[in-house]
């Protein structure tokens, strides 16, 4: 292999790993509006649940040292990421509770929500910090990166594996790649995905066959919470190691738009958590070519524009293509 | 948002109550201080609230704060009603977005003063008597920033970086532009011919972002990033704690802020450049006190007013070699003699 190569290879794993990187909180709480969407409730509130995530994680890491000194330093981060899941979850849980059992809108409740996660998080960090804008006073902690042993040397795959820093890719940027597979395969291969898409494709012929759709929905608000919550941790104890007031900074929606755009398939959405993740670190890269500031911010944009129209218009053609095929086939028979 | 912040507002309120029953006890004037934006960005607005507190306690002004939120609809109705409100009679608000605002609302207020830090009105198209501007002569801190960075770059004691030095905006607005004109002047003449590396997060509260940019940056081959970004600036300081390297940070002292908390990202902080806001409104409120602030004109501080400076943090200070600090004492002193103008982002030479 030649220098050049090497080089440009390297570059392409610095890039794949900082997309890796980036992608990780979309692709989390992208899955996690692809399961409560299948399941027929759209979960509008990503963004609040993990604004609260994030919050309840690196506050709990951080008390959990105040409160447990002697404890091993390995255990306050894995806390916090307890106490994150567990508050981004009981907020999905709130949305199911208003619109499974008060009748709100799915809509209108889920955007309350996110607007009550932008000011709670704020009011208890400045009750708890008096800080009203990170947390920066406060030591918290960050979940463990794994680092693949041994490939510190070998030229393009060890950037890939270990990132640019050599430090290894964050403990959650591997749990977003097993919740991707996991997601894909209990959506497809298990009775519960089956039943929770049966609900959300047809309430009315699930409730005839018998299936609990209400409890389902449950289940599907639930599981999005959960999932979109270890986006959330990932932010704030993990891409950084602090939590600053609002700093899902519209992750949340993209992620709603990714679910849309992948087609409402686990791949497809998770492809373009990553495009969406891709478009962030080309933004961050494109200023050291000396590329106008202008320019750089409207990349991610543009690329979401373009990717949905791309994907609308394949939508089109294969729909033209199957009509004329059915009256090819009407034709000759 | 409305009703947190409501809520937030009250909570602020309710905590600034009893200095300002004091207050109206002795009969002292009130204060209104209108942030365009949140405290608890680490940086300016709190800087900002520093100089209003500490106004309190020197000058016995009874203080209020109110914070208007990010969304730029609700500034102008903000200023508005406390200027109606007829309970104070001075508003201090900041900021270049705001400084048309104070344009429009100030002359049918004229018995409010008005103190704009880091804005100007525009004296000539209206009749604004009762508005004292201030502008910061960033350029000049940011210009100090860069013989630094340069400097200790160009010395080759950071392992893995190259002759490189970075910068990470928050947007391109003047006041920005305008540091970054500084620093890009201060690299090139401590070292010519040194890249410096300018990107924009295109947010001031989206750390992530600053991250990425630094460890692209990082990863380049800076040595040190100045950041102007606010609050995203956070990440930019992770990123030097993670590679290495060295950030410089902005408008407060940020090492002093991880002191305590990550005793390892303040040891990565070199210094801050510090835009004394709390300083200068001290300095215009005692005016105003004595009858002496100059209303209805721009006052320019800078370097030599000390309202922009760099700020100590002995951690750091260590890794920079002896003739660097020199270096930047020195191209401190010609600004300060005004042998040395430094080049500024803002038309006609001047903020």
């Amino acid at each position: 292999m030649s220098l050049d190569l090497i080089a440009a290879g390297t570059v392409a794993a610095v890039v794949a790993a900082a997309t890796l990187r980036a992608a990780t909180p979309i692709i989390f709480a992208s899955l996690g509006g692809l399961v409560s969407e299948l399941a027929g409730c759209i979960n509008v509130a990503l963004e609040g649940v993990m604004l609260v995530a994030a919050f309840a994680g690196v506050i709990t890491s951080a008390y959990s040292a105040l409160w447990f000194p002697d404890a091993p330093l390995w255990l306050h981060p894995w806390l916090g990421c307890a106490a994150g899941l567990l508050a981004g979850t009981a907020l999905a849980g709130l949305l199911a509770v208003f619109h499974l059992e008060l009748g709100a809108d799915l809509i209108v409740a889920g955007i309350g929500l996110n607007i009550l996660a932008q000011g709670l998080t704020v009011l208890l960090m400045a009750h708890l910090t008096g800080d009203k804008g990170s947390t920066a006073s406060l030591t918290s902690f960050a979940l463990p990166s794994l680092r693949w042993p041994g490939m510190g040397g070998v030229p393009v795959l060890g950037v890939l594996l270990n990132g640019d820093g050599n430090a290894g890719h964050n403990v959650l940027v591997y749990g977003a790649l097993a919740a991707t597979g996991w997601v894909a395969w209990a959506l497809r291969h298990t009775v519960f995905g089956l039943r929770l898409r049966a609900a959300g494709e047809n309430a009315e012929a699930a409730l005839a066959a018998g299936l609990p759709v209400r409890r389902l929905r449950y289940a599907g608000l639930l599981l999005s919470g959960l999932l979109t919550s270890g986006g959330g941790v990932f932010l704030g104890m993990g891409y950084l190691t602090l939590f600053q007031a609002d700093m899902a900074a519209g992750r949340g929606y993209l992620a709603l738009a990714a679910v849309f755009l992948g087609g409402r398939r686990p791949l497809g959405t998770v492809a373009a958590a990553l495009v969406f993740g891709g478009a962030t670190v080309m933004a961050a890269r494109l200023g050291l070519l000396a590329v106008p500031a202008e320019v750089v911010f409207m990349i991610p944009p543009l690329v979401t524009i373009a990717a949905l129209v791309l994907v609308k218009q394949h939508q089109r053609l294969a729909a033209r293509r199957r009509a004329a095929a059915g009256r090819a086939a009407l034709l000759s028979s | 948002m409305r009703a947190p912040a409501l809520a937030l507002m009250l909570m602020v309120m309710a905590g600034l109550a009893p200095a300002g029953a004091r207050a109206a006890e002795g009969g002292s004037p009130r204060v209104a201080f209108f942030v365009n934006g949140a405290l608890g960005d680490k940086s300016f607005f709190d800087s900002a609230a520093r100089g209003l507190r500490q106004a309190e306690a020197d000058l016995h002004l009874a203080t209020r704060t109110i914070e208007g939120g990010y969304d730029p609809t609700r500034w102008e109705s903000g200023l508005v009603d406390l200027a109606d409100s007829g309970d104070f009679p001075i508003i201090v608000t900041g900021t270049y977005t705001m400084g048309p605002l104070v344009q429009k609302v100030a002359p049918d207020y004229p018995d409010v003063t008005f103190i704009l830090f880091d804005g100007v009105v525009d004296y000539a198209h209206c009749a604004c008597g009762n508005v004292y501007s201030m502008r910061f002569r960033q350029n000049e801190g940011g210009y100090l920033a860069g013989v630094l960075a340069a400097g200790l770059a160009r010395a080759g004691t950071i392992p893995g970086a190259g002759e490189m030095v970075g910068l990470v905006g928050a947007m391109p607005i003047p006041v920005i532009n305008d540091f970054a004109a500084g620093y890009g002047a201060g690299a090139q003449d401590a070292a010519p011919g040194i890249t410096v590396l300018r990107q924009f997060a295109n947010s001031f509260s989206d750390p992530a972002t600053g991250k990425e940019i630094a460890e692209a940056q990082y990863g380049q081959g800076a040595g040190v990033i100045f950041q102007v970004a606010g609050a995203t600036g956070q990440g930019v300081i992770e990123a030097a704690e993670e590679t290495g390297r060295y950030v410089i940070g902005v408008d407060s002292d940020q090492a002093a802020l991880y002191r305590a908390s990550s005793p390892r990202r303040a040891a990565r902080i070199l210094t801050s450049v510090m835009k004394n806001v709390d300083a200068a409104i001290l300095r215009a409120l005692r005016l105003w006190q004595q009858g002496r602030l100059p209303l209805g004109r721009t006052e320019s501080l800078g370097l030599k007013e000390g309202a922009i400076g760099l700020a100590d943090n002995p951690e750091a200070a260590l890794t920079v070699p002896p003739t660097v600090r020199a270096a930047v004492a020195a191209a401190r002193q010609r600004i300060i003699d005004g042998t040395l103008t430094v080049p500024t982002a803002f038309a006609g030479g001047q903020p």
